[in-house]
């Protein structure tokens, strides 16, 4: 058990996600979503009717934040952020030119987090399923060379870029662009839901204006 | 430049060390200020409940950053002396640690300190919450109007005072009279 939970802790898998902005603020909106309806439906302090109609609403508003996120942000921020670092920012800088997109990196990043060279070298002869070129074909000398060190080049630029543009759109995204979103979503799916009535008010004073 | 160079140092700071915490709190102060703003903007809410809305989103995320600076930081640390035998296990489990610190902050801990802590800070400001859509109909029922519906040709026949015109007069004590 106490190894289990050790070999958890310690594990690569998940350090590579909570590195990863645009994976670990997914978790995070998921667990929102879970946590915060959670604890308006248990407050004794509110009614039922209210309960419900407030833990939808969250619900819904972390669930629109999360769509939005994963079908705007990560795409546009990632690509375009790494873009932008290499074409501006870094152009002089070492590392950038030797990977044409942000996938290309990763792959790299994530054979350099493998401490056995041999692991590595033998990952590097594998075959793609897509194309049946070697692993190693889509690297130059130079990677390959980093990648047969014991200490591999991690370009931690690259990897500070494509973060730092991840933060700028998880920001914008979650702070920004998905209230306005989900102001115009939730009302609908509310009264789709049953909990909503729709606009009693207006449909109160018509029929007031009505019998005067 | 001297921007190109923060940019620089920022994005190397973040690809040795990108911190679960980091994105989290920056999210959260922007949601701060943002969410009460458009609040407020919200030309179809009535001002007490706007201000109540905006009030109770802005002190959300006043207590979500600390809380989640908090929760990261101390897993974080129980992380690097619970494997301070090992470098390189301490520093992944401090990474691990962190973001699961963070991740119990959402689901826990941010939660439990607003349902235990917003109530009362909006009661002593005198604030409060709003009924929502469903309640409104409750209070403007048009069967509390139907009384008034009288008829045309009975109010101008009757030119008499109605009894009813006398009830104002007190229903207790000593009466004199007839009425």
């Amino acid at each position: 058990m106490i190894g289990a939970v050790k070999n958890f802790l310690t594990s690569s898998q998940l350090a590579s996600i909570a590195q990863n902005t645009t994976q670990s603020v997914a978790v995070e909106t998921t667990l929102k979503s879970i946590g915060r309806p959670g604890f308006i439906l248990i407050d004794n302090d509110i009614d039922s009717d209210t309960k419900q109609y407030a833990a939808a609403k969250e619900f819904l508003y972390q669930a629109t934040c999360l769509a939005v996120y994963m079908a705007l942000i990560v795409p546009v921020f990632k690509k375009g952020g790494f873009k932008l670092a290499k074409k501006y920012i870094f152009k002089d800088t070492e590392g950038f030119q030797h990977f044409k997109d942000v996938k290309e990196y990763m792959h790299y990043r994530k054979l350099t987090d493998n401490p056995s060279v041999n692991n590595r070298l033998k990952t590097l002869e594998k075959e793609r399923l897509t194309d049946k070129t070697k692993i190693k074909d889509k690297y130059n000398e130079t990677l390959q060379a980093e990648l047969a060190k014991e200490k591999p080049e991690k370009f931690a630029y690259v990897k500070g870029a494509v973060e730092l543009s991840n933060i700028i759109g998880s920001v914008l995204g979650l702070a920004i662009l998905a209230p306005q979103v989900s102001h115009a979503f939730i009302h609908p799916a509310l009264r789709f839901l049953g909990l909503e009535q729709k606009d009693k008010k207006a449909q109160l004073t018509s029929k007031l204006n009505t019998k005067a | 430049m001297a921007i190109a160079d923060l940019i620089k140092k920022t994005c190397k700071s973040l690809g040795e060390n990108n911190k679960p915490t980091y994105v989290v709190m920056a999210i959260a102060a922007v949601k701060g200020i943002c969410r009460p703003a458009f609040t407020m903007m919200d030309k179809t809410e009535n001002p007490e409940t706007k201000k109540y809305t905006a009030l109770r989103e802005g002190l959300t995320e006043v207590i979500a950053i600390p809380a989640y600076w908090a929760c990261g930081e101390a897993a974080g640390r129980i992380a690097k002396k619970a494997f301070n035998s090992d470098a390189a296990l301490a520093n992944r489990a401090e990474k691990n640690l962190m973001f699961i610190g963070v991740c119990a902050a959402a689901l826990f801990v941010i939660p439990a300190l607003c349902s235990v802590a917003i109530k009362p800070i909006m009661d002593k400001m005198g604030l409060k919450p709003k009924e929502h859509d469903k309640t409104i109909p409750q209070v403007e029922t048009p069967a509390a109007l139907t009384p008034a519906q009288l008829t045309p040709q009975a109010t101008a026949l009757n030119t008499y005072p109605k009894m009813s015109t006398f009830t104002a007069r007190p229903q207790i004590g000593l009466r004199v009279g007839g009425l």
